[in-house]
């Protein structure tokens, strides 16, 4: 499919979209979910996680690793499934389909993608589909983020097969894994700002017909052991220091914003009535907030710093609350967790902290926000090396003033490997509760998938 | 095969070596850039176009490595004057740590010892130390690299073209690898214009001034020679700057580490001890294992290098100033030293010559290197990015 017919017909389920969702009506994150995926309002049945292979570890190989995660069933707190991948990918970030019924996982370091069928049965996903040519078709590196659009999936990778540096792009597959189009990031001097190339995360906003993108480092650095990587003041300059708004509909990026430091993770509020995202740095510790001014135009905000900014805290994951009111922030030096109170997104303020282990990276709230899931691994090569290597999933309850752990798995004890990425699903995908919008604009969706 | 104006003239100049007879060389009939000697190949493989064109495609191939992910271009950049302004010392497959810098294979067809070592002593033989060191390329062997080579279609029938009819094998590999890099050859810089070609206004007047920095009071050419005729900057020899003792012997405990936007901090090993300790690192005695070499490195070109940044053997320089400073205080002392490094007393003006100096010696086909290497990349639509086992399933 050409670029400009990609255009035309996601722009029609899109824009259908954005006429019956307006800001404000979305219903949340959990956590972090594109907001035409269905959600899970109740108590998540199963938590998938994916795992890093480690030498020596078990069979060494990547794994999707699925852990019964609620407290009614027989096999609570159990790994009830395994999947090995083949090899270490660097295996990264997931993304749920805007059914449900399958979710995507990328390797940042062998570019490949797996689409896990997770429909059929949820606590046995099945690889339906392993794309092994992202990289050659596309010129990317590092597929990263996987976010559910209209019978389409958008990834944002991070890197490039040219140079291993941080230039990069947006890319679309269909919900068949087929390759759609590709857009580069905005680089240079431009009239919308001054881009540098990077890319991360990505979140939209079909309401406001926008989506964010944020920015991280290429291959060479993120391969790289982080003590080595602190000590190497020239790979030290090659970070993203932007994030850029784009049309939904066009494709085209519309602003690009100086937010120095690697901001990664996107979030929007959908708290009915809020019209803003936020990410966080992780190398100036500082947190953004993005926002419509009176004359309709995107500014970023620096609203503020999670810890000490001088000693790296380095805040790797965030997790916003279903109503936007509370964030809660990872910290992977100090291995802390920390809950802002986000009543006044322009003044966020820090209200509780607690270590979680030697190291934590994802965090993942339930759609109610009573239950909190932390993972360990940042990146193979970033982790913490010797006795601080801790890998872990830990589940705590939260009743907003305290977090109490109720169940952890020690995923080396297990012989799993580094715990990263976090995904919900149930057991029975009719519980789900789409968003009565997305509902509406269905016929569209699947008129879009046929057309491919 | 297409061959742009610019790079026309190496490729010619090696071309015309064919004419060799047994193990001699044969002197060329198109002269070498301005500022260089002749390549001079080995009477065993003589370079022909079939050769470049099968070395430079191998040479951009990420399928040689272990998993997919690296070419010999992911840390020699053609961009980025062949080696990678991006990081102080390389990475291999699965980010593995690399103990140094990329050098610049610009011109390493007149290096004789290669490596910052030293270790080797062609460029046939030196391809198999990437290709097999397991934290570089990391392929589990020589037969599985060739075995790969034989079942990607794309090759069909290239080596046969290249080599008479044989195979790929260990030792056409190297040597086509070996053939396109000594097409590498960049001269004919505004300072070979000036001192070779005799163009009096080819340097700037601080230039000229860096140029009696470097060949006088700077003492660099005890080094970076200059001949009569032709200049490699360089000695083929190896050195003890001081860069390599204070590594390894921990001298260094604090880090300025740069966050984004101008924002810096400082850390210090406290924070770093959770992660990755410092390879060890002794130079060339780890060839030799003779004492007097101990973190002794082999002396670099200057040639582009105001492209080859950063500089040193572990890449520990950003910028040419710092180079300059680090020379000006007469490297850092250690019992094995080499001692012409000395405190030189330089002013600012003449520091400063001595850079636009360093920046004076880029080649004038570099760009044209570059994008000649692009040529080979493409394997979109024949792409066969297998997994590993599939080089042993693929066996009759």
């Amino acid at each position: 499919m050409s670029k400009f017919m990609f255009t035309r017909t996601v722009a029609a389920a899109v824009l259908t979209a954005a006429f019956t969702l307006p800001a404000g009506s979305a219903l949340a994150d959990e956590t972090s979910c594109s907001p035409f995926t269905p959600l899970i309002k109740g108590q998540e049945d199963l938590v998938y996680v994916m795992t890093l292979g480690v030498k020596g570890i078990g069979d060494g190989s990547d794994k999707l690793v699925t852990v019964d995660v609620n407290p009614q069933s027989k096999t609570y707190g159990k790994v009830v499934a395994q999947l090995s991948l083949g090899g270490r990918n660097e295996v990264h970030h997931m993304g749920l389909s805007d059914d449900r019924r399958h979710l995507w996982a990328g390797g940042l370091d062998s570019n490949k993608i797996w689409v896990f069928d997770i429909g059929s049965n949820p606590a046995k996903p099945k690889l339906i589909k392993t794309i092994a040519n992202f990289a050659e078709k596309t010129g990317y590196v590092g597929p990263h983020s996987f976010y559910a659009l209209p019978g389409r999936m958008m990834i944002t990778p991070l890197s490039n097969k040219k140079d291993h540096g941080g230039e990069t792009g947006v890319v679309v597959y269909n919900n068949k894994g087929d390759f759609v189009s590709a857009h580069a990031m905005p680089v240079g001097d431009l009239p919308i700002g001054k881009g540098d190339g990077y890319g991360y995360d990505v979140g939209v906003n079909p309401g406001k017909n926008v989506f964010l993108t944020s920015s991280f480092t290429g291959w060479n650095n993120y391969m790289m052991d982080l003590g080595k990587l602190i000590k190497d003041a020239e790979a030290m300059k090659h970070f993203g220091n932007t994030s850029v708004m784009w049309d939904l509909k066009t494709m085209q990026p519309l602003k690009v914003f100086n937010t120095p430091g690697a901001p990664l993770e996107v979030r929007w509020s959908w708290q009915p009535g809020d019209n803003w995202a936020i990410t966080t740095a992780a190398l100036t510790s500082q947190i953004w907030v993005y926002k419509q001014d009176d004359k309709g135009e995107w500014q970023a905000h620096n609203v503020g710093a999670i810890g000490n900014p001088a000693e790296i805290p380095l805040p790797v994951d965030i997790s916003l609350a279903a109503n936007g009111k509370g964030m809660w922030v990872d910290t992977f030096m100090d291995g802390s967790a920390r809950y802002f109170d986000m009543s006044d997104p322009m003044h966020p303020k820090e209200v509780y902290k607690k270590k979680i282990g030697s190291q934590v990276n994802m965090v993942s709230q339930s759609y109610d926000g009573k239950r909190v899931y932390f993972t360990s691994s940042l990146l193979a090569n970033w982790d913490k090396k010797g006795k601080d290597d801790e890998q872990f999933l830990k589940v705590y309850d939260w009743d907003g003033k305290e977090l109490t752990e109720k169940l952890s798995l020690d995923f080396y004890k297990l012989k799993l490997g580094r715990a990263h990425h976090m995904k919900f699903q149930v057991r029975d995908l009719k519980t789900l509760k789409p968003l009565e919008s997305i509902a509406a604009v269905q016929p569209a969706v699947a008129q879009v998938a046929r057309a491919d | 095969m297409r061959f742009s104006a610019s790079i026309l003239s190496p490729i010619l100049g090696v071309l015309c070596t064919l004419c060799c007879v047994g193990g001699a060389q044969a002197a060329p009939r198109f002269p070498p850039p301005l500022g260089l000697p002749s390549v001079l190949h080995p009477a065993d493989n003589p370079p022909t176009p079939a050769k470049i064109a099968l070395g430079r495609k191998l040479f951009m191939d990420r399928r040689l490595s272990h998993n997919n992910t690296f070419s010999c271009a992911m840390c020699h950049v053609p961009e980025q004057g062949f080696t990678s302004n991006e990081l102080g010392t390389a990475i291999g497959v699965e980010g593995q740590t690399v103990r140094r810098n990329s050098p610049t294979i610009l011109n390493v067809a007149f290096v004789r010892q290669l490596f910052h070592d030293g270790r080797e002593f062609s460029l046939e033989t030196q391809a198999w130390g990437p290709l097999l060191a397991s934290n570089e390329m990391a392929n589990p062997s020589v037969g599985y690299v060739i075995e790969r080579i034989r079942q990607l279609p794309d090759y069909r029938g290239l080596f046969e073209q290249a080599f008479g009819g044989r195979k790929a094998d260990m030792q056409t590999v190297g040597a086509a690898l070996a053939v396109y890099q000594r097409t590498l050859v960049s001269g004919n810089s505004r300072f070979d214009r000036w001192h070779y070609g005799k163009d009096r206004n080819a340097l700037s007047a601080e230039e000229k001034a860096g140029w009696a920095v470097f060949s006088g009071k700077g003492g660099c050419t005890a080094c970076h020679a200059v001949g009569p005729k032709h200049a490699l900057f360089a000695d083929g020899k190896f050195h003890n700057t001081g860069i390599g003792y204070a590594r390894s012997m921990g001298l260094k405990t604090r880090y300025q580490v740069e966050l984004g936007g101008g924002a810096r901090t400082e850390v210090g090993h406290e924070m770093l001890d959770s992660f990755e300790q410092s390879l060890p690192d002794v130079g060339r005695y780890e060839v030799t294992l003779d004492p007097a070499d101990r973190w002794a490195y082999r002396t670099p070109t200057l040639r582009n290098v105001a492209l080859t940044a950063p500089y040193m053997h572990d890449g520990s320089f950003a910028t040419l100033e710092d180079v300059v400073a680090f020379y000006d205080q007469g490297g850092i002392d250690n019992p094995d030293k080499d001692p012409r490094l000395h405190p030189l007393g330089l002013s600012a003006a003449e520091k400063s010559a001595l850079v636009a100096f360093l920046k004076a010696l880029t080649g004038d086909n570099v760009a044209a290197l570059a994008r000649d290497a692009r040529r080979a990349a493409p394997v979109v639509g024949r792409w066969s990015g297998r997994d590993p086992a599939s080089v042993y399933s693929g066996r009759h």
